[in-house]
């Protein structure tokens, strides 16, 4: 009794109030992203932001310490897009909220969706992402129906909070588009490879290209109806009736937003980028996997691309088997700005090794450790305090026992705004479950 | 009296008027004679009687009293046959009970629209082994005049509706009633290995054969309560009449599907098992599975419609290596089975015209067929497939006087038939129906382009 109130005074006397924000990591090697990494250093955190980062960080009174010998200390990774907290099971329509109907939904956020009970959570946690960019909508395969074209805001968030507020980052960080393709036929399958009745609704090119058409008619309509709204906004129009989906076109039509624009093969991303010029709007590439032609122009216009998992089988048959593998070093050659998203719920625990398997066809290491962090902070508009470890951001941190990227490296320590994080997952609790079975 | 004859005569004129303008001796002289079944006769006559080939050969005498046909510049072929066609049925598919059925009672009753889903094989499902080609064939059928235009003569043409169709027939493609064109009603039993597409059971290729296994089972089963009940119907249960079973088991052999080597190899397995012979048809891609067919001793029907770019598609996708590959040697299938001894025949099925049967088969002949090889495909071996090789298929004394006769050479760029005769009664090619752009007179078919036109 008499020591712990012995214990009080000390903590008060000190100039860290003694939350549990604050701390000092000492002696690890410290990976700033930003800049070379540092062996041997500590790293000083205040409120759950960085103070310091130096070899002698000179602390005044007590403070909680947090060996860090023989660990690495990274910031924590960035999911440039997952349904984590949006969809629970895709297959079992109650635990899933990605599927609101309509075309343009700019209305819609994310970020109030976001179960933070999510079994996924913890699980995607584990292996060093502590923020996501939550997909409002779905992944798109559009043509014919099913899925919006806007399909509302995209949210940033901590993967750590009692509640969808605690979780905020950023809310409405982007406005989710899924770019309208032809689709018309799988490539490969034939005619022959269906039962009749499936072969038989199957569409003629001129038939789904029209149906594209018709959508990017749609679309483009939908953005010079927003415009009007902001016009007449803009001159206090007497009797507007103010309208949400209008309302949340505002600061996209301004460009302060980026649009997320989902389109995967040249086509789509050629017709995305020249709109978008001609609306002068902003946007960010997601999903791509064939830029083809498209790369130089997207360095030029610095138009910056999330890669989905490379952990796929090329499109087409005859590309070579690397050609996922080696996307993303092709695009940083060609200089277009990268980050990684996972795109998918389950999965989304690999994004460290989405970069890694990137490393080892050709990106540079610097750039892939970016492209989970930094890079997504810069694209995302979140950069000032997240993406790097350096003083006055927050201290959203991973500590390792070796490389982040690595597959068999562990995380042996997370901390999002410098609070620690448990890492306990649905995957450990099984783990030991299993491992004690008599 | 003399007003009766008066009237008989009439009536006779009026159901004959083919045979009215033509004798029915005609001598062809001084023609080419492609015989098939031997050398080719650089000079020479047929002779044609009642229907039969009377005598052939350089120097057969022209009968007195014959219709002479003067054949300088013309040669003279066996009559064409298609060796899996639809020619001659009904367009429109045959109304047959969709869920197939057990014994007579099972037919779609009138009235009834939608049948029950098949939840397994005491359904019956998509069997319509009862169905013949013979009972359905029509000789005001569009089609039958038409294949003329390709210098075909015979069809055997399968009523093709569910997992099995039905028995085909070997149809002459020209006769006073339907029933006279008939030649042999019962060539084989159409089977697919296809399934309906989520309309009851069987839903997949596994279910398809099993299905195919019982069905043999349930009629081998059948046959023997029907011997055992007919030698003592006194104390033995009276079996309920089948007509699916009855089907199975009065057919001669089977017509199953396989494109590649994989499913040839099944089908020629099932064949074993079900212990009846097997003819395959389709074989797209016959050109890698020559050894084999050959080992097997299974003849096949070459649908001969050869894969092409289609017209209407993505121009941004590329063809896979795979697609460009099968469109490449898919017309050196004749010419790989040929050269390996396997029994083939060709079919017009997906193909739009009877022409372009000759024009693929001209393909493959530019890209080494030897000209016999494919002459014997449409008419010899076609025949001795069916087992009818002994009536048709080749030029000679005693056989049907099925021929087409062709200004220069059946593969010439522009065929033109001088005339052909079924059953010995001249006919005169259809006009050319109008080009349509696409070439799409088959209907809703995707249209297609040759791939040297892109």
């Amino acid at each position: 009794m008499r020591s712990r109130g012995l214990l009080g005074i000390i903590l008060a006397a000190s100039v860290y109030a003694g939350a549990n924000d604050t701390m000092l990591i000492r002696n690890a090697t410290v990976h700033p992203v930003s800049g070379p990494k540092q062996e041997n250093v500590s790293v000083l955190v205040v409120d759950g932001k960085i103070a310091e980062v130096g070899a002698k960080i000179a602390t005044k009174g007590k403070i909680k310490i947090v060996e860090g010998k023989g660990l690495h200390v990274y910031p924590g990774m960035i999911d440039s897009g997952s349904p984590v907290g949006m969809s629970e099971i895709s297959s079992v329509r109650e635990t899933t909220d990605t599927g609101e109907l309509g075309d343009f939904n700019p209305q819609l956020r994310a970020l109030i969706a976001v179960n933070p009970e999510s079994e996924h959570i913890p699980v995607v946690r584990a292996n060093g992402i502590t923020s996501v960019m939550v997909l409002p909508g779905s992944m798109g395969g559009r043509g014919g129906g099913g899925g919006s074209i806007i399909s509302g805001q995209v949210s940033m968030i901590h993967l750590d909070g009692w509640t969808w507020e605690e979780m905020e980052i950023k809310r409405d960080a982007a406005l989710q588009l899924v770019w309208p393709a032809i689709a018309s036929r799988g490539r490969g399958a034939t005619d022959d490879d269906l039962p009749p009745a499936l072969a038989a609704r199957r569409m003629t090119f001129a038939q789904a290209k029209r149906n594209q058409e018709e959508e990017v008619r749609k679309l483009k309509e939908f953005v010079e109806a927003a415009r009007r709204y902001q016009k007449a906004k803009a001159g206090k129009e007497p009797g507007l009736k103010p309208d949400l989906k209008f309302e949340a076109m505002l600061p996209v039509l301004d460009g302060k937003r980026p649009i997320m624009v989902l389109a995967s093969r040249e086509r789509e991303i050629r017709e995305a980028v020249d709109w978008a010029e001609r609306e002068r709007l902003k946007i960010v590439l997601a999903n791509v996997r064939e830029p083809g032609k498209m790369t130089e122009e997207l360095a030029r216009k610095k138009i910056p691309v999330i890669l989905g998992s490379p952990f796929t089988t090329p499109i087409d048959d005859d590309a070579a088997y690397d050609e996922p593998f080696t996307l993303a070093a092709l695009l940083n050659k060609a200089g277009v700005k990268i980050a990684f998203a996972s795109f998918g719920t389950q999965f989304a625990r690999n994004l460290p090794y989405e970069a890694g398997q990137s490393v080892a066809f050709g990106l540079p290491y610097d750039e892939a450790l970016k492209s989970v962090t930094l890079n997504a902070a810069e694209i995302w508009g979140v950069a000032d305090q997240y993406g790097s470890i350096e003083p006055g951001k927050w201290a959203d941190l991973v500590v390792t026992d070796g490389d982040l990227l690595e597959v068999k490296t562990n995380v042996k320590m997370m901390f999002i705004k410098g609070a620690p994080v448990d890492l306990e997952s649905k995957h450990t609790k099984l783990y030991k479950k299993y491992l004690a079975r008599p | 009296m003399r007003q009766r004859i008066f009237v008989l005569t009439l009536l006779a004129c009026a159901f004959i008027p083919l045979q009215a303008e033509v004798p029915s001796l005609v001598a062809i002289q001084d023609a080419r004679i492609v015989t098939v079944s031997g050398a080719v006769i650089e000079k020479g006559t047929v002779v044609l009687k009642d229907g039969i080939i009377a005598d052939v050969g350089p120097s057969a005498a022209v009968p007195a009293g014959a219709w002479v046909v003067d054949g300088k510049g013309l040669t003279v072929y066996p009559g064409l046959i298609d060796a899996f066609s639809t020619w001659g049925l009904p367009e429109a598919p045959v109304q047959v009970s969709a869920a197939g059925g057990r014994g007579a009672q099972a037919s779609a009753t009138p009235g009834q629209t939608a049948p029950p889903r098949s939840r397994g094989p005491e359904d019956r499902p998509g069997t319509n082994s009862w169905v013949m080609a013979a009972d359905l064939v029509k000789n005001t059928e569009r089609r039958v005049t038409l294949a003329h235009g390709g210098g075909f003569t015979t069809a055997v043409t399968f009523p093709r509706q569910g997992l099995v169709g039905g028995h085909g027939a070997v149809v002459n493609l020209g006769g006073e009633t339907s029933g006279a064109m008939i030649v042999e009603p019962d060539a084989g039993l159409y089977m697919s290995t296809t399934p309906s597409g989520y309309l009851g059971y069987p839903n997949s290729l596994m279910g398809v054969l099993a299905y195919f296994r019982q069905l043999w089972i349930d009629a081998n089963y059948y046959k023997m309560a029907k011997e055992m009940y007919a030698k003592s119907p006194q104390t033995i249960p009276r079996p309920a009449y089948d007509r699916a079973l009855e089907g199975v088991l009065s057919t001669k052999r089977v017509l199953l599907p396989a494109a590649g080597p994989v499913q040839m190899e099944r089908m020629v397995k099932l064949g074993k098992e079900l212990q009846t012979s097997v003819v395959l048809w389709g074989v797209t891609e016959g050109y890698r599975m020559a050894d084999e067919l050959k080992k097997s001793g299974t003849p096949v029907v070459l649908n001969v419609k050869w894969p092409t770019r289609e017209r209407d598609r993505d121009p941004d996708l590329i063809d896979t290596m795979k697609v460009l590959e099968h469109r490449d040697k898919a017309p050196t299938a004749p010419i790989v089975l040929a050269k390996a001894g396997v029994k083939f025949a060709v079919s017009s099925d997906g193909l739009d015209a009877p022409k372009d049967i000759l024009k693929a088969l001209k393909k493959s002949i530019d890209m080494g067929l030897p000209k016999e090889a494919a002459i014997r495909a449409l008419t010899l071996s076609a025949a001795e497939i069916y087992g009818v090789d002994q009536r048709m298929g080749s030029i000679d004394k005693g056989k049907m006087a099925n021929l087409v006769v062709v200004k220069g050479d059946l593969f010439d760029e522009r065929l033109t038939i001088a005339m052909i005769f079924v059953d010995g009664v001249k006919y005169l090619p259809p006009p050319d129906p109008p080009q349509t752009p696409g070439g799409n007179a088959g209907g809703n078919r995707p249209s297609t382009v040759d791939q040297e036109e892109n």
